[in-house]
């Protein structure tokens, strides 16, 4: 999956913790008494040790929780989201251009300007023209594979397939050197945020045809690439050209970074644990649930991370399927659903919330409700009964469960299996291989009756990244369809519209909140939980906040530095 | 001689065509659309067409296949206009999830998974050979008994096991190991070597515990033969005997079974690179088969066949050195 909905490296990583790379979440303080928040001293180099490799360094082609974050010590755009340690850390905030865009009074047009003093890793300044350009290869149809934003809200002439094959998008206009104009589809009142993409990084006019920038970085930011061994290594060292004073958002404290790619995910813990060498510079991802009980210890305890999450797991109710198309049959399950048992299944409360609403808390537009509660979350056996009665269905029925085939997520369908039994409803499982998952309940023709999986948004500034693409029934695919209930109300779709007209992102929140609660009064999915993120940083490191944004939820890499430079 | 070779040769070649075809055959029948992989999260119908025609997808099952393999030979280009990806011969194609030629992959990895094998390989040898050997000469004896008892239990620990447990005792336990690290050889030789010993002793554990038995085995049926009677009834040193006439048939099996094992191994050790994070040709394979990354898997398929392919028929060539009984009139 090209997004933060657990990218298919990841899906390596996390083997046995379903929505692993989605853990973290929007909070800008971190938990655990080990002090990650002071701030760290000038030098040193950070390791980062990982399992997958990073999809691509080309940020047309790459983007996904994991690559996302590296990309913002290498690459910049015009905008892009607060750092992790900010107030709001899901803000997004100027980073080339001096402020956030101007829009025309009927949104069509939005207009940015450059700071002064930016420059690539190779001394030449970058322009609007470099800007446009970078934005242009989104376009490209063998290139444009990452982040589908640009593409659909900038307008462009029919048939454009980007820089190379189309030359000149007529729709981006560079009237002098620091100012761009860009001309939209249709009015999109958080168009900074989708300047916040990662395809939205300037590259010198020209550049990265075909497969050139598959082992090359041309940096804007604060590091480029000394070194890269694909599935091996990867060695971060100072971009000479970058100008602190031209960013507020990098702090970019240490000298260099050396990623470590290919370890297995028990080696990394092993490691994290023992803490041996330069691994007390270290940062990884969320460790194994596995490893859990050993980090009981007072000197682990002290390294504990945790971040709240920002991806739901889900359980999406096909409802074009017998009895799933009965709204009351889909309350019933709602009803019956144990979500304590769940997040047990999964690791416990260390590793996940139950959730009972679309949207999870750290993502704008948040409300909190239940409009299926149960005492302790266990489930309301009597009135999902009384539901079922009402639609005929006293003798229960049997339905199919399409899951991912791996431990974490069959414990969960083993969980939803039990608490369906106490209403007659039984549930065959049907596992599928872990790699073609996503491909299989993604083509409707495919689908059976229900399916557990997880959505993150691409920015927790807005629930405009979360509600229309699982919701909207205009966008129901034959294949590669997120909208898994298959739900196209009339209603829904109306509300996504005006919801998404409206130019007061505060206010539109507010609403988004309204329509999560609107949708699930059908019962289309069955919010499940909100994993977590539990990490185990060196001893050494520093400055580790969250960002939903810049991380999924992990740790937002530019914030991070060592408390001792010398050490490891 | 030549003749020989001649229809080795082209009997291998007509095994790796079969390869390929089922391979591909199986791909294209059993496995999704990679498209739809490759699109992801926010896709629409429109961007699954536009990266098929991309990846030439969307061509019928004998032309992509065709390609595939004129491409092996004359190499192949992809894209078109001013973007285009040249892919030099030998192409295996393109990597759908990283966007790499396979075979610059195969090639950037291939020297790591020889260095597992090499070294394995040494190790496995050393260890099978004198623990048949000694079994054999000493047979009924405690230490036979013993040797026995040990290749069964080395025989019967899977590696991931063995790997994970030895990781826990030499390195996190005694400390005398350090954590793998990434380095090349020419900046740091000495953890460039440590990286490779934990690999070198689990690959080796199994296949040694394999080698003994064999060797042992052999060596046993060997000193039953008549000739061997016939030489110490002559009163040949026992040395002697050892050497020339036992020695030497027995080790024949020994040397085709170490063809292939050898040959196979370096198209890959999956499980021991995977678990060590060794960036072998194995964990790429490994890597892809999760990401259903469908060129890469035929490229590492395709080499596994070469290679097994070419060790045959060294072997047979090696054969005909050591055993003249099998020698081919010229």
């Amino acid at each position: 999956m090209k997004l933060h909905r657990i990218s298919t490296a990841v899906i390596a990583v996390a083997t046995t913790l379903a929505l692993a790379a989605c853990g973290g979440g929007g909070q800008n303080s971190s938990s655990g008494g080990g002090g990650f928040t002071a701030e760290p001293a000038e030098g040193g180099t950070v390791h980062v040790l990982q399992n997958a490799d990073f999809s691509y360094l080309d940020p047309a082609r790459g983007w996904d929780g994991g690559v996302n974050n590296f990309f913002r010590l290498v690459y910049r755009q015009l905008t892009t989201s607060a750092p992790g340690s900010a107030e709001d850390p899901n803000e997004i905030v100027p980073d080339l251009a001096e402020s956030l865009g101007e829009a025309s009074d009927d949104g069509l047009t939005w207009t940015y300007t450059l700071k002064d003093g930016l420059k690539f890793d190779n001394g030449d300044p970058i322009t609007s023209a470099e800007v446009k350009f970078g934005i242009s290869r989104a376009w490209d149809p063998g290139i444009g594979i990452g982040s589908p934003y640009l593409k659909q809200v900038i307008d462009a002439p029919k048939g454009y397939e980007g820089p190379y094959k189309s030359g000149d998008l007529p729709t981006i206009e560079t009237p002098d050197e620091k100012t761009i104009v860009f001309h939209l589809k249709e009015p999109f009142p958080e168009f900074d945020a989708v300047l916040a993409q990662v395809n939205a990084t300037p590259f010198p006019v020209d550049s990265g045809a075909g497969d050139e920038f598959i082992h090359e970085i041309i940096a804007s930011g604060p590091y480029k690439l000394a070194e890269y061994v694909p599935g091996s290594t990867i060695k971060l060292t100072r971009n000479e050209n970058w100008d602190p004073a031209t960013d507020e958002v990098r702090a970019a404290k240490p000298d260099g970074w050396e990623f470590t790619i290919g370890l297995d995910p028990a080696t990394i813990d092993e490691r994290l644990i023992s803490g041996q060498g330069a691994d007390v510079n270290a940062i990884a991802g969320n460790i194994q649930p596995a490893t859990l009980p050993r980090l009981q210890t007072p000197q682990l305890q002290e390294r504990v991370l945790e971040f709240p999450g920002i991806c739901t797991t889900y359980m999406g109710l096909n409802t074009t399927k017998k009895h799933m198309d009965d709204v009351r049959v889909r309350q019933a399950i709602s009803y019956a659903i144990d979500r304590t048992t769940i997040v047990n299944a999964s690791g416990g409360t260390q590793l996940g919330d139950p959730s009972t609403t679309i949207l999870p808390p750290s993502v704008a537009g948040h409300k909190d409700f239940d409009l299926y509660p149960s005492e302790d979350g266990t489930g309301d056996v009597e009135a999902a009964k009384k539901l079922l009665d009402e639609a005929g269905l006293s003798d229960g029925f049997t339905m199919t469960l399409d899951i991912r085939a791996q431990e974490s997520m069959q414990a969960q369908a083993e969980a939803v299996q039990q608490a369906l039994e106490r209403v007659g409803i039984t549930v065959e499982l049907n596992l599928i291989d872990t790699a073609t998952y996503y491909e299989t309940i993604g083509t409707p023709s495919q689908q059976h009756d229900a399916a557990i999986t997880g959505w993150c948004p691409d920015w927790a500034s807005s629930a405009a990244t979360f509600i229309p693409p699982l919701f909207d029934g205009r966008n129901i695919y034959e294949k590669g369809n997120a909208n898994l209930a298959q739900i196209n109300d009339p209603a829904i779709n109306e509300r996504i519209d005006e919801i998404k007209a409206m130019t007061d992102i505060e206010a539109a929140n507010e609403q988004w909140g309204d329509l999560d609660e609107q949708i699930l009064e059908q019962a289309p999915i069955v919010p499940l939980m909100v994993a977590k993120g539990v990490m185990l940083p060196g001893e050494n490191v520093t400055g580790l906040y969250s960002s939903a944004n810049a991380a999924t939820g992990g740790i937002d890499y530019v914030g991070v530095g060592l408390k001792d430079p010398e050490k490891g | 001689m030549p003749r020989f070779l001649l229809t080795r040769i082209s009997s291998g070649l007509v095994v790796l065509l079969l390869v390929c075809l089922f391979t591909y055959l199986v791909f294209f029948a059993l496995s999704p659309d990679p498209a739809v992989q490759i699109c992801g999260k926010n896709c629409t119908p429109e961007l699954i067409d536009q990266i098929r025609a991309n990846l030439g997808l969307d061509q019928p099952f004998w032309t992509q296949f065709f390609l595939f393999v004129v491409g092996i030979f004359a190499g192949r280009t992809y894209g078109d206009g001013a973007s285009t990806v040249d892919c030099a011969a030998p192409c295996l194609g393109y990597s759908f999830q990283s966007s790499q030629a396979v075979w610059d992959m195969i090639v950037q990895r291939l020297p790591v998974s020889a260095t597992v094998a090499v070294g394995a390989a040494v190790l496995w040898l050393l260890a099978g050979l004198v623990g048949g050997l000694l079994s054999a000469v000493k047979e009924g004896t405690f230490l036979d008994r013993f040797t026995t008892g040990l290749t069964l239990t080395s025989m019967s620990i899977p590696n991931y096991v063995l790997a994970l447990v030895l990781q826990y005792v030499l390195v996190v336990q005694l400390q005398w190991l350090p954590f793998p690290q990434a380095v090349a050889f020419a900046d740091d030789p000495v953890q460039w070597f440590l990286n490779f010993v934990m690999p070198w002793i689990v690959l080796a554990v199994g296949y040694a515990a394999a080698y003994t038995r064999l060797t042992r085995a052999n060596v046993l049926d060997v000193l039953r033969e008549n000739y061997v009677r016939t030489a110490y009834a002559k009163g040949l040193p026992q040395s002697l005997i050892w050497r020339r006439h036992a020695l030497r048939p027995a080790l024949t099996p020994v040397v085709t079974i170490f063809g292939m094992d050898f040959a196979g191994l370096l198209g890959g050790a999956l499980i021991t690179e995977t678990v060590f994070g060794i960036n072998g040709v194995g964990k790429m394979a490994a890597d892809s088969i999760a990401r259903n990354d469908q060129p890469v898997i035929m490229g590492v398929t395709l080499l596994a066949g070469f290679l097994v392919v070419v060790g045959n028929i060294v072997v047979d060539v090696v054969y005909t050195a050591i055993d003249p009984r099998v020698r081919v009139n010229a």
